[in-house]
């Protein structure tokens, strides 16, 4: 039966050709949708985990989340610092979703203002870290190059480095500065923070604030997603449905034309879990070509997203065994037309 | 001896609510190495008992012996066998599976029998050689002629060597050359340890069988003098099934003519008046009768042959059945 199947799936290429571009572009879109629930977790594990911190300070005002501005006095900063257990302490100013302009476009950043030198400073991967004022290190996908300037709140900043992969909220880019910079930008120059991080956790958590980890700042900014991850997640469910409607259906027509070569079969001595067996197989390998094929348009579609879409290395082990399984599902639909063909039916 | 003995064979089934039945108490006998012919028009019941003889369709009542084995009474596993290696079967439309090259259509058998890939391939080859075939073994059905789709579905009948050959109307599709070069290869291979069943409507195969089995039989239409029949009131004069003989004319009283339906109940289509008639189709074409007929009073019905029918009354005055 194998030569069977395989044999039909020649002569038929065009019909299930269809079928894998159209189940694999379904497979591509929950792939991609993936990488959008991915980026998220992403973004924020490599913004968080970015500033190097072994807790974070941040007053009970803001949930825990560090894109909630809860404001308190930057003097926290030094007495945080004598706690016991801290070895060093920063303050730290993030602002979300800040209104820039980049070579005459105006786009939405995140700003964080840091100490320079200190925790939260970032690495950067080209160009210079920060040493003065009017300094910027920008995410590339700020769209500013190193040189260029970049204007905000009014204010004017040289862009000195890049740092890549510093994103937070849906793929808006992080903008580092000075952390006086960024209470001039925002906080009309009070000083005032949003946040203290440390080297080394606290032996208490003073009234008023919250001290977290770097693991539960990031689980509780996510948390702010969870409705669009869910929201996401639903979709995703919905385009493995359509794929596997998409293969059911084409099956469903396969074996309604081969209705006579089923009766034929029977007649010279199948059996109708044999039947079934080729109607699986072919199914199961139209749904692993349209998985494979989906996972090369996610390869080549990445790039063109603004957002960052981090895509699970699971979800390319898991696509398969999704696709076997639709498969098996969609083969389901055409069962009945397989095991009720009448062998008779074959003298006509 | 007989090796193919067809008893009382009997087959029923639904269809649009009424119940036909295309064998009905069916006997014949055919030895070892006949070809047999079963003639008859189309629907008087050769594919149904074709299907019964390949065992793949259970007759209501009757017998099928084949070989010694009760054909009719075989099941499961045993049956599957049955199909797989007793009976070999040509089909009307050559039914081969269109992806399948001409070679990969004779393996088919083998392989669903388990029969090692090489084994059936070189089996194949074989018979496509004997069919005269051996250069088109990687034909698809749809690259080649009638003909030659016939002598794969021939080859593939072949196949597990089987001592039952069924060959449904091998010839309906083909030319006249191509009809000589089939038939030729079947009264080939009927030969001692194998029986060929042809079913056809054609008579001209009559001349190359050994037996010759009329599923329709013809009734003598002979240009006997009308039978006058008297009918007392609820008198069947024919059923529904019965094989057609007579055209009637209603010279008094009423005739209903009813169908019965698969659960008991009757449907009438029509009575038939003095001066109406009503039965014509049956014997002009050779099929059963499909209704029956009631005297729904004291009636008198002449009975015609279809000729002296004809002659006597050009006219339409037909009630049916």
């Amino acid at each position: 039966m194998v030569v069977v199947t395989l044999a039909d799936l020649r002569y038929r290429y065009r019909q299930f050709l269809i079928a894998v571009l159209g189940a694999g572009l379904v497979m591509a879109m929950a792939l991609l949708l993936a990488g959008l629930v991915g980026g998220f977790t992403a973004e924020t594990n490599q913004t968080v985990g970015g500033v190097s911190a072994d807790r974070w300070v941040l007053s009970t005002g803001s949930s825990g989340r560090i894109a909630a501005v809860g404001l308190f006095p930057q003097s926290e900063a030094a007495v945080i610092g004598r706690l016991p257990g801290v070895v060093r302490a920063d303050p730290l100013v993030l602002l979300p979703g800040e209104v820039a302009v980049v070579g005459g476009k105006t786009i939405t950043v995140n700003i964080m203002g840091v100490r320079t030198g200190g925790l939260g400073d970032p690495v950067v991967t080209s160009g210079r870290p920060l040493t003065a004022a009017g300094q910027v290190v920008v995410d590339p996908r700020s769209g500013a190059g190193i040189g260029t300037t970049l204007a905000v709140g009014g204010r004017r900043f040289r862009v000195v480095g890049q740092v890549d992969d510093r994103t937070l909220i849906a793929g808006g880019p992080m903008v580092y500065m000075g952390l006086a910079d960024s209470q001039a930008v925002a906080l009309e120059g009070r000083q005032l923070v949003t946040a203290v991080v440390t080297r080394g956790a606290p032996a208490h958590t003073p009234p008023g604030y919250l001290v977290l980890t770097a693991a539960a700042v990031e689980q509780r900014n996510l948390a702010a997603l969870s409705s669009a991850v869910s929201s996401i997640n639903n979709t995703k469910i919905l385009m493995w449905v359509v794929a596997a409607v998409i293969i059911a259906a084409l099956l469903y027509v396969s074996a309604l034309q081969r209705v006579g070569d089923f009766a034929v079969l029977k007649a010279l001595g199948s059996s109708s879990l044999a039947l079934l067996g080729s109607l699986a197989l072919e199914s199961v390998l139209v749904s692993l070509a349209a998985a494979a094929f989906g996972a090369a348009i996610c390869h080549f579609m990445v790039g063109l997203f603004a957002q960052p879409l981090a895509i699970p290395s699971s979800a390319f082990v898991t696509l398969p065994l999704v696709a076997v399984a639709v498969g098996l599902l969609s083969s389901l639909v055409a069962l009945r037309r397989a095991t009720g063909a009448d062998p008779a039916a074959a003298f006509g | 001896m007989a090796r193919l003995v067809v008893d009382d064979l009997t087959v029923e089934f639904p269809s649009s609510g009424y119940t036909v039945r295309p064998l009905d108490h069916f006997s014949f006998r055919a030895g070892d190495g006949e070809l047999v012919v079963l003639l008859g028009p189309s629907g008087c019941g050769k594919t149904t008992l074709l299907s019964c003889l390949a065992g793949l369709l259970t007759p209501t009542s009757g017998s099928i012996d084949f070989d010694g084995t009760e054909v009719t009474g075989l099941g499961g596993a045993a049956l599957s066998e049955y199909r797989r290696r007793t009976v070999g079967v040509v089909f009307q439309a050559f039914n081969l599976i269109p992806s399948l090259t001409a070679r990969a259509n004779v393996m088919v058998p083998l392989r669903l029998a388990h029969v090692p890939r090489a084994e059936a391939g070189a089996r194949a080859d074989a018979l496509l050689d004997q069919v005269g075939l051996d250069e088109r073994g990687h034909h698809r059905p749809g690259q080649m002629s009638g003909g030659q789709q016939q002598r794969v579905a021939i080859a593939r009948a072949l196949v597990q060597d089987p001592p039952l050959v069924l060959a449904d109307e091998p010839t309906a599709h083909l030319d006249y050359i191509q009809v000589e070069g089939i038939l030729r290869l079947l009264r080939g291979i009927a030969a001692p340890g194998r029986m060929v069943v042809v079913a056809t409507h054609d008579d001209r195969i009559t001349e190359l069988a050994d037996t010759v089995v009329e599923l329709a039989p013809h009734l003598p239409d002979d240009q006997r003098q009308p039978r006058l029949s008297t009918l007392v009131a609820g008198a069947v004069l024919f059923r529904q099934g019965d094989p057609s003989d007579l055209v009637y004319v209603v010279e008094s009283g009423e005739v209903e003519l009813y169908r019965t339906r698969g659960d008991g109940s009757e449907e009438r289509l029509a009575v038939a008046a003095p001066g109406n008639y009503f039965g014509e189709l049956g014997p002009m074409l050779n099929l059963p009768r499909s209704a029956n007929a009631r005297a729904l009073g004291d009636a008198v019905v002449t009975g015609y042959g279809t000729r002296l029918f004809r002659a006597l009354h050009p006219s339409d005055r037909s009630a049916g059945a």
